[in-house]
């Protein structure tokens, strides 16, 4: 169990609890150029949640590699039971009953669910043979004890299975190996709240068996609602491990991942609020969202709060032309538009700023000012012709402005998170539009950079734009907009003015689709 | 201008310019790279054979090339859009049919507009196939070959079409300033294409295309239209490599350009260009021309039998690849 008190540990040398199983005892690593820990310590006890939270670059994922096996350290080392050992690989750790589940899911999509929870450790005859019978009937034992009705057949294919089931599949091969300790990186990420849910009652089941579990996840109410404890990184250093009922606001945790209060990172709020620019009347696609309405008006930033698969994103790239819509009206300035492409959105000065920069945002292979120039070369261009001169100083000028550090001529992939969002923004500064919309602005950048995109973001806003912020980042959206629209199960539930601003709030519209369906499960939205 | 204001606050000195001559070899190994195995090449059958140093020798390579070099420039267009277009041999096949038969009967020049119309007709046919139907490059163009090539069968009767005009058969001997005129034609394709791609919207636009379909189309560039332009491209310079290949045999030859699917697309992967699309120069391409033409011709001149040629320039594509996969950091493979 947890000390009642709240404890704040910088250092707690491995194997000092007597319920301790794995500890990490002052862990450097080096990477070149980079240092990813420094001497770093912490410890999991049996059966307890311990969460570990941090930016990206805080060293989570190295910690992780460190105690599954997959890097070995520069300096410290691991300890079970107190006794310091050293892995050779990520089977090694799972000998020592260390189970770690990736985000990317080890599933072999041809094999059955029984062949994937026995992979590599396989029942066998003499040997040899594969004992299908007995790997499903064990297989079928698991899935009961783990989650009754989780609807899996130990003979299905599990290429079939959704996200969730497969990660159950990766939960029961870590009880095959009798696991002591289950590392789960961001399992909630690419859950529906519905799965989230049941993964985070198994969590606690599994607690309740004795299993220490060690699990990142960047959605604060998540660690709040189940952690026993939280371990907090920064820079690769260890900053505080925290008794998990001493926290009583997700502000607090975000303030020790930046290193100062979060309300550093926002600008003011713009306050020369004009006439309405957009209006979106009835917005619907069948199966994505239904009937959406809303306003935005010059120089106001307005939220879009909700949970992933809300139906937020869709709204937006049928607003852009980027999907069909099958009804609903648009109108910029009270001038009605028909957006049927990107193309047409452009031209109606409508920037849409995906939440996939990489995938959706930017050319990689390309360089930073040709990315800068994609959705604005007409402008350079005379008959067709492009003029690379005129191209590169607007580009270097946009790109000063934006303070871009990197390289203008190199490729795109080659830029930090941080600075490629800066492209994203240059390029769509370029093409004059007067609506943009953001869609998860800073996601997976550091906070310096995440400053200066609210920076960006204020600066366009003040200048007169009308802007839109989708954000799962609640404290982002609180913290940057005038007015929030909350969504949940593709329509808008609620609209909350600045005055009203609160987390409660905001979730309770963020689950009005699950709390309709589900009963009672008012943990979901804490007070 | 609505966009970013000019509350610039001091900027770090740019950093851009300073030349880091490792990461530029490892950004530039593929450019420094095969121009390099070329020249190196050239040493070895230099020394390997004495008449491989001579300019009756030169201008036979660049004539062997030219057809080659015209039809891998238009290759390019395609394989630079993340596609593919196996049906270049059998589009120059369509045209030396086509050129022959019209100027059998109404002269040169209806001959070469006819050729340079037919190549882009195939081309537009290729293009609307993958765009609008969306079929994969590889099904659509290897059935295109198919059809083109039944296509040419059929006009021709399955023999070749004589009777050209013999002022079009000198073409491919005659000289100017020293130089062959397919040499000079397969130039200005080079220089046409180098233009285009680098200096026009048309151009950039397909390396966004090629780069990040889904990126592109969410800048407001239309896609379809800028594949369909590129297969377009591919199949004009499929007719000017016709053009080349016919003037040498003074006949419309119904089989001509066979082994070109193969060779053009070992040129232009051999050149650097990525088959995932949006990455490469067709500078390169010009080298993995030359690669080739220069290893077949030194090869003839050490009496190697032009079948084990044949295994050679395959068996140079698959180590071109693999070497780049593993040591080029995967130019042609993984995306970064």
């Amino acid at each position: 169990m947890n000390s009642s008190a709240p404890e704040l540990v910088t250092k707690t040398a491995g194997g000092a609890q007597p319920s301790t199983v794995v500890a990490l005892s002052q862990v450097s690593k080096q990477y070149p150029g980079v240092r990813a820990l420094r001497d770093v310590s912490l410890d999991l006890r049996r059966g307890e949640v311990h969460a570990l939270i941090g930016e990206n670059g805080a060293g989570k994922s190295t910690l992780i590699r460190v105690l599954s096996g997959d890097v070995a350290p520069d300096a410290g080392g691991v300890l079970i039971d107190g006794t310091p050992v050293a892995f050779d690989s990520p089977l090694d750790a799972r000998r020592h009953g260390i189970v770690t589940i990736f985000q990317e899911l080890m599933i072999v999509p041809e094999f059955s669910v029984a062949e994937n929870i026995f992979l590599g450790n396989e029942p066998r005859a003499f040997g040899c043979l594969y004992l299908r019978s007995e790997a499903e009937r064990r297989t079928r034992q698991v899935l009961e004890t783990l989650v009754k009705g989780s609807g899996m057949r130990p003979a299905q294919r599990a290429g079939d299975l959704s996200t969730a089931q497969k990660q159950l599949v990766e939960i029961a091969r870590a009880l095959v190996f009798r696991a002591s300790v289950i590392i789960m990186d961001e399992p909630t990420a690419a859950l529906s709240e519905g799965e989230a849910a049941s993964l985070r009652r198994l969590i606690l089941r599994l607690r309740s068996e004795g299993v220490a579990i060690l699990f990142v996840s960047h959605r604060l109410d998540e660690v709040m609602e189940i952690a026993d404890r939280v371990t907090v990184l920064r820079g690769g250093e260890h900053i505080a491990t925290l008794d998990a009922k001493s926290i009583t606001r997700t502000d607090e945790l975000i303030g020790l991942m930046i290193g100062r209060p979060i309300t550093e990172l926002f600008p003011p709020r713009n306050d020369k609020i004009g006439e309405v620019v957009l209006r979106a009347a009835g917005l619907t696609r069948a199966g994505a969202f239904e009937d959406v309405s809303f306003t935005v008006r010059a120089g106001e930033v307005v939220g879009f709060a909700g949970l992933v698969g809300a139906g937020r994103t869709e709204t937006m790239r049928g607003l852009f032309g980027a999907e069909q819509l099958d009804r609903g009206q648009l109108a910029k300035r009270g001038i009605a538009l028909d957006v049927r492409s990107p193309r047409d959105a452009i031209a109606a000065g409508i920037a849409y700023l995906p939440e996939d920069r990489k995938e959706q945002g930017l050319v990689l292979s390309m360089s930073g000012i040709e990315n800068i120039a994609m959705a604005s070369l007409d402008d350079y261009c005379i008959a067709g012709v492009l003029s690379w001169r005129s191209l590169r100083a607007i580009a270097r000028a946009a790109a000063q402005q934006l303070q871009f550090r990197g390289q203008l001529e190199a490729p795109a992939a080659t830029a930090s998170g941080g600075n490629q969002q800066k492209l994203v923004i240059a390029k769509w500064a370029l093409t004059g539009a007067d609506i943009l919309i953001f869609d998860e602005p800073t996601r997976g950048i550091d906070v310096g950079a995440k400053a200066e995109v609210y920076r960006l973001i204020h600066q366009l806003a003040s200048e007169g734009a009308a802007i839109i912020v989708v954000s799962s980042e609640l404290p982002e959206l609180i913290n940057l907009c005038h007015r929030i629209y909350t969504m949940s199960g593709g329509r808008i539930r609620d609209e909350v003015a600045q005055s009203d601003f609160s987390e409660h709030r905001i979730l309770e519209g963020a689950f009005a689709a699950h709390l309709g369906a589900v009963s009672g499960t008012s943990a979901e939205t804490r007070p | 201008m609505m966009g970013i204001s000019d509350s610039t606050s001091p900027i770090a000195p740019a950093i851009d310019a300073r030349f880091k001559p490792v990461s530029f070899l490892r950004r530039h190994s593929r450019e420094i790279g095969l121009p390099l195995i070329v020249v190196l090449m050239t040493m070895v059958f230099s020394v390997s054979s004495d008449v491989f140093l001579s300019a009756p020798n030169f201008r036979n390579i660049g004539v062997s090339a030219a057809a080659l070099a015209a039809v891998s420039f238009g290759q390019t267009f395609a394989i630079l859009t993340a596609g593919l277009d196996l049906s270049v041999g059998s589009t120059v096949a369509l045209v030396s049919i086509v050129a022959s038969l019209m100027m059998r009967s109404y002269g040169i020049p209806a001959g070469l507009l006819a050729a340079l119309a037919t190549g882009a007709a195939v081309g537009l046919v290729n293009g609307v196939v993958i765009t609008r139907f969306k079929v994969f490059p590889f099904i659509a163009t290897l059935a295109m070959m198919s059809v083109v090539s039944g296509m040419a069968l059929s006009l021709s009767g399955g023999v070749a079409v004589t009777g050209v005009p013999a002022a079009f058969g000198d073409l491919a001997y005659q000289l100017v300033l020293g130089i062959p005129v397919p040499v000079l034609m397969a130039a200005a394709v080079l220089v046409t294409a180098f233009l285009v791609l680098r200096y026009t919207r048309l151009g950039r636009r397909i390396y966004a295309v090629g780069g990040n379909e889904e990126a592109a189309r969410l800048s407001g560039i239309q896609v379809g239209r800028i594949k369909v332009a590129a297969y377009v491209m591919s199949g004009v310079c499929a007719s000017v490599g016709s053009i080349i290949l016919t003037a040498r045999v003074a006949s419309g030859q119904p089989s001509l350009g066979a082994t070109l699917p193969l060779e053009s697309v070992a040129a232009v992967v051999l050149g650097g260009i990525s088959l995932f699309g949006g990455r490469g120069s067709i500078v390169g391409v010009a080298f993995g021309v030359l690669f080739i033409s220069i290893l077949s011709n030194g090869l003839n001149l050490m009496n190697v039998p032009s079948y084990t040629q044949m295994m050679l320039v395959g068996a140079a594509l698959i180590l071109a690849v693999a070497l780049d996969q593993t040591f080029g950091g995967g130019r042609a493979g993984r995306r970064s």
